[in-house]
Protein backbone atom coordinates (compact mmCIF):
# COMPACT_ATOMS: atom_id res chain seq x y z
CA UNK A 1 0.00 0.00 0.00
CA UNK A 2 2.77 2.14 1.12
CA UNK A 3 5.30 1.27 -1.93
CA UNK A 4 1.95 2.19 -4.59
CA UNK A 5 1.07 5.74 -3.10
CA UNK A 6 5.19 6.25 -2.98
CA UNK A 7 5.05 5.29 -6.58
CA UNK A 8 2.05 7.39 -7.80
CA UNK A 9 4.47 9.88 -6.45
CA UNK A 10 6.88 9.41 -8.97
CA UNK A 11 4.16 8.93 -11.90
CA UNK A 12 1.80 11.17 -11.85
CA UNK A 13 2.65 14.86 -13.29
CA UNK A 14 2.58 18.23 -11.20
CA UNK A 15 1.15 20.97 -12.99
CA UNK A 16 3.32 24.15 -12.17
CA UNK A 17 2.76 28.12 -13.00
CA UNK A 18 5.92 30.10 -14.02
CA UNK A 19 6.33 31.63 -10.23
CA UNK A 20 6.44 28.02 -8.99
CA UNK A 21 8.94 27.33 -11.79
CA UNK A 22 10.94 30.68 -10.34
CA UNK A 23 10.65 29.28 -6.24
CA UNK A 24 12.05 25.40 -8.09
CA UNK A 25 15.55 27.27 -8.74
CA UNK A 26 16.22 27.65 -5.25
CA UNK A 27 16.39 24.04 -4.42
CA UNK A 28 17.76 22.89 -7.80
CA UNK A 29 20.75 25.81 -6.74
CA UNK A 30 20.73 24.17 -2.84
CA UNK A 31 22.19 20.89 -4.69
CA UNK A 32 24.29 22.49 -6.84
CA UNK A 33 26.02 24.32 -4.02
CA UNK A 34 26.21 21.34 -1.29
CA UNK A 35 27.47 18.97 -3.96
CA UNK A 36 30.33 21.64 -5.43
CA UNK A 37 31.60 22.70 -2.13
CA UNK A 38 31.21 18.94 -0.64
CA UNK A 39 34.00 17.58 -3.22
CA UNK A 40 36.24 21.21 -2.95
CA UNK A 41 35.76 21.59 0.70
CA UNK A 42 38.96 20.04 2.36
CA UNK A 43 36.85 19.57 5.92
CA UNK A 44 33.29 18.24 5.61
CA UNK A 45 32.73 20.64 8.86
CA UNK A 46 33.26 23.59 6.35
CA UNK A 47 30.76 22.52 3.87
CA UNK A 48 27.21 24.08 5.55
CA UNK A 49 28.99 27.53 5.71
CA UNK A 50 30.63 27.45 2.31
CA UNK A 51 27.42 25.83 1.02
CA UNK A 52 25.12 28.09 2.29
CA UNK A 53 27.28 31.50 0.77
CA UNK A 54 27.82 30.16 -2.36
CA UNK A 55 23.91 29.33 -2.85
CA UNK A 56 22.92 32.51 -1.68
CA UNK A 57 25.54 34.18 -4.61
CA UNK A 58 24.06 31.78 -7.23
CA UNK A 59 20.51 32.58 -6.67
CA UNK A 60 20.71 36.10 -6.06
CA UNK A 61 23.11 36.50 -9.16
CA UNK A 62 20.68 34.83 -11.18
CA UNK A 63 17.58 37.01 -10.18
CA UNK A 64 19.76 39.92 -11.23
CA UNK A 65 20.62 39.04 -14.34
CA UNK A 66 17.13 37.99 -15.08
CA UNK A 67 16.44 41.71 -13.66
CA UNK A 68 18.82 43.18 -16.10
CA UNK A 69 17.72 41.37 -18.69
CA UNK A 70 14.05 41.93 -18.65
CA UNK A 71 15.17 45.72 -17.93
CA UNK A 72 16.98 45.56 -21.43
CA UNK A 73 13.46 43.50 -23.24
CA UNK A 74 11.67 46.62 -21.52
CA UNK A 75 13.74 49.27 -22.48
CA UNK A 76 14.66 47.86 -26.26
CA UNK A 77 11.36 46.96 -27.07
CA UNK B 1 48.04 -2.53 0.81
CA UNK B 2 46.50 -0.27 -2.20
CA UNK B 3 44.56 -1.66 -4.84
CA UNK B 4 45.64 -0.59 -8.00
CA UNK B 5 42.10 0.02 -9.51
CA UNK B 6 41.05 1.59 -6.15
CA UNK B 7 40.38 4.56 -8.29
CA UNK B 8 38.45 3.23 -11.17
CA UNK B 9 36.51 0.99 -8.81
CA UNK B 10 35.73 4.16 -6.72
CA UNK B 11 34.61 6.23 -9.95
CA UNK B 12 32.11 3.15 -10.83
CA UNK B 13 30.80 2.48 -7.26
CA UNK B 14 29.89 6.53 -7.57
CA UNK B 15 28.10 5.58 -10.61
CA UNK B 16 26.16 3.11 -9.73
CA UNK B 17 25.21 4.80 -6.40
CA UNK B 18 26.22 8.75 -5.86
CA UNK B 19 28.56 8.96 -2.90
CA UNK B 20 29.63 5.21 -2.92
CA UNK B 21 33.05 5.74 -4.15
CA UNK B 22 33.66 8.08 -1.27
CA UNK B 23 32.12 5.75 1.06
CA UNK B 24 34.45 2.70 -0.39
CA UNK B 25 37.57 5.19 0.36
CA UNK B 26 36.68 6.16 4.25
CA UNK B 27 35.38 9.26 3.60
CA UNK B 28 32.20 8.51 4.96
CA UNK B 29 30.64 11.85 5.89
CA UNK B 30 31.30 12.81 2.54
CA UNK B 31 29.84 10.00 0.52
CA UNK B 32 26.56 10.55 2.42
CA UNK B 33 25.94 14.31 1.67
CA UNK B 34 26.64 13.50 -1.86
CA UNK B 35 24.60 10.48 -1.65
CA UNK B 36 21.30 12.55 -0.44
CA UNK B 37 21.86 15.78 -2.31
CA UNK B 38 22.15 14.11 -5.82
CA UNK B 39 19.52 11.50 -5.01
CA UNK B 40 17.30 14.05 -3.55
CA UNK B 41 17.63 16.26 -7.00
CA UNK B 42 16.84 12.80 -8.93
CA UNK B 43 14.04 12.27 -7.67
CA UNK B 44 12.00 15.38 -6.70
CA UNK B 45 12.92 15.77 -10.72
CA UNK B 46 10.95 12.85 -11.35
CA UNK B 47 8.09 13.81 -8.69
CA UNK B 48 7.87 16.75 -10.49
CA UNK B 49 6.97 15.84 -14.04
CA UNK B 50 6.19 12.41 -13.71
CA UNK B 51 8.34 9.19 -14.69
CA UNK B 52 6.99 8.96 -18.49
CA UNK B 53 7.27 12.64 -18.72
CA UNK B 54 11.12 13.03 -17.34
CA UNK B 55 13.05 9.79 -18.27
CA UNK B 56 12.53 9.38 -22.33
CA UNK B 57 15.90 7.69 -24.38
CA UNK B 58 13.45 8.19 -27.40
CA UNK B 59 11.62 11.54 -26.89
CA UNK B 60 13.43 14.64 -28.16
CA UNK B 61 15.38 15.40 -25.32
CA UNK B 62 17.99 12.62 -25.91
CA UNK B 63 21.15 14.65 -24.74
CA UNK B 64 19.23 15.54 -21.00
CA UNK B 65 18.61 11.19 -20.91
CA UNK B 66 22.43 11.01 -21.22
CA UNK B 67 23.18 13.17 -18.19
CA UNK B 68 20.00 11.53 -16.62
CA UNK B 69 21.77 8.51 -17.08
CA UNK B 70 25.10 9.49 -15.76
CA UNK B 71 23.40 9.00 -12.25
CA UNK B 72 23.11 5.98 -12.60
CA UNK B 73 21.73 3.55 -9.99
CA UNK B 74 19.09 6.41 -10.17
CA UNK B 75 18.56 6.58 -13.60
CA UNK B 76 17.99 2.68 -13.70
CA UNK B 77 15.49 3.05 -11.26
CA UNK B 78 13.52 5.17 -12.87
CA UNK B 79 13.77 3.50 -15.90
CA UNK B 80 12.42 0.46 -14.25
CA UNK B 81 9.44 2.35 -12.78
CA UNK B 82 8.76 3.67 -16.06
CA UNK B 83 8.70 0.32 -17.74
CA UNK B 84 6.55 -1.03 -15.48
CA UNK B 85 3.96 1.87 -15.71
CA UNK B 86 4.45 2.10 -19.32
CA UNK B 87 1.04 0.52 -20.04
CA UNK B 88 -1.29 2.47 -17.31
CA UNK B 89 -3.11 5.57 -18.56
CA UNK B 90 -1.49 8.80 -17.18
CA UNK B 91 -2.11 12.47 -18.26
CA UNK B 92 0.44 13.98 -19.40
CA UNK B 93 1.71 16.97 -17.35
CA UNK B 94 2.91 19.96 -18.80
CA UNK B 95 5.33 21.07 -20.80
CA UNK B 96 6.77 23.81 -17.82
CA UNK B 97 6.41 20.78 -15.45
CA UNK B 98 8.10 18.57 -17.64
CA UNK B 99 10.83 20.97 -18.24
CA UNK B 100 11.69 21.80 -14.58
CA UNK B 101 11.59 17.57 -13.96
CA UNK B 102 14.20 17.23 -16.82
CA UNK B 103 16.36 19.80 -15.74
CA UNK B 104 16.49 18.83 -11.56
CA UNK B 105 17.05 14.81 -13.13
CA UNK B 106 19.64 16.08 -15.97
CA UNK B 107 21.50 18.71 -13.53
CA UNK B 108 21.47 15.10 -10.90
CA UNK B 109 23.42 13.56 -13.42
CA UNK B 110 25.86 16.15 -14.55
CA UNK B 111 26.33 16.73 -10.40
CA UNK B 112 27.24 12.39 -10.28
CA UNK B 113 29.95 13.34 -13.09
CA UNK B 114 32.11 15.70 -10.86
CA UNK B 115 31.51 13.07 -8.06
CA UNK B 116 32.79 10.24 -10.14
CA UNK B 117 36.04 12.69 -11.04
CA UNK B 118 36.71 13.17 -7.68
CA UNK B 119 36.06 9.43 -6.27
CA UNK B 120 38.70 8.31 -9.35
CA UNK B 121 41.27 11.62 -8.13
CA UNK B 122 41.23 10.77 -4.62
CA UNK B 123 41.69 6.88 -5.14
CA UNK B 124 44.50 7.41 -7.22
CA UNK B 125 47.25 5.41 -5.44
CA UNK B 126 49.89 8.33 -4.60
CA UNK B 127 48.62 11.79 -5.56
CA UNK B 128 45.26 13.52 -4.26
CA UNK B 129 42.74 15.69 -5.69
CA UNK B 130 45.61 18.89 -6.35
CA UNK B 131 48.19 16.78 -7.46
CA UNK B 132 50.23 17.16 -4.32
CA UNK B 133 51.27 13.69 -2.82
CA UNK B 134 48.81 13.54 0.46
CA UNK B 135 51.16 11.11 2.15
CA UNK B 136 54.82 12.42 1.97
CA UNK B 137 55.36 15.87 4.57
CA UNK B 138 54.79 19.04 3.69
CA UNK B 139 53.25 18.16 0.12
CA UNK B 140 56.53 17.44 -1.75
CA UNK B 141 55.97 14.39 -4.81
Amino acid sequence: MIGLSLASLFITAIDLTGRQRLLLMWPLCLAIAVVYKTLRCEHVRQVPSSAMVLWVTIVFGLYAVGLGLWGLYTVLV
Amino acid sequence: MELPIRGPLAGLLSWLVPGLGHFFLGDRARGLILLVSITATFWTGVAIGGVRNTIDPNGDRKLWFVAQVCSGGNAIGALALRSAVAKSPQPKGSYLSSEVAVHFTGIAGLLNILVILDAIARGEPARGVSGVDRRSPKGVT
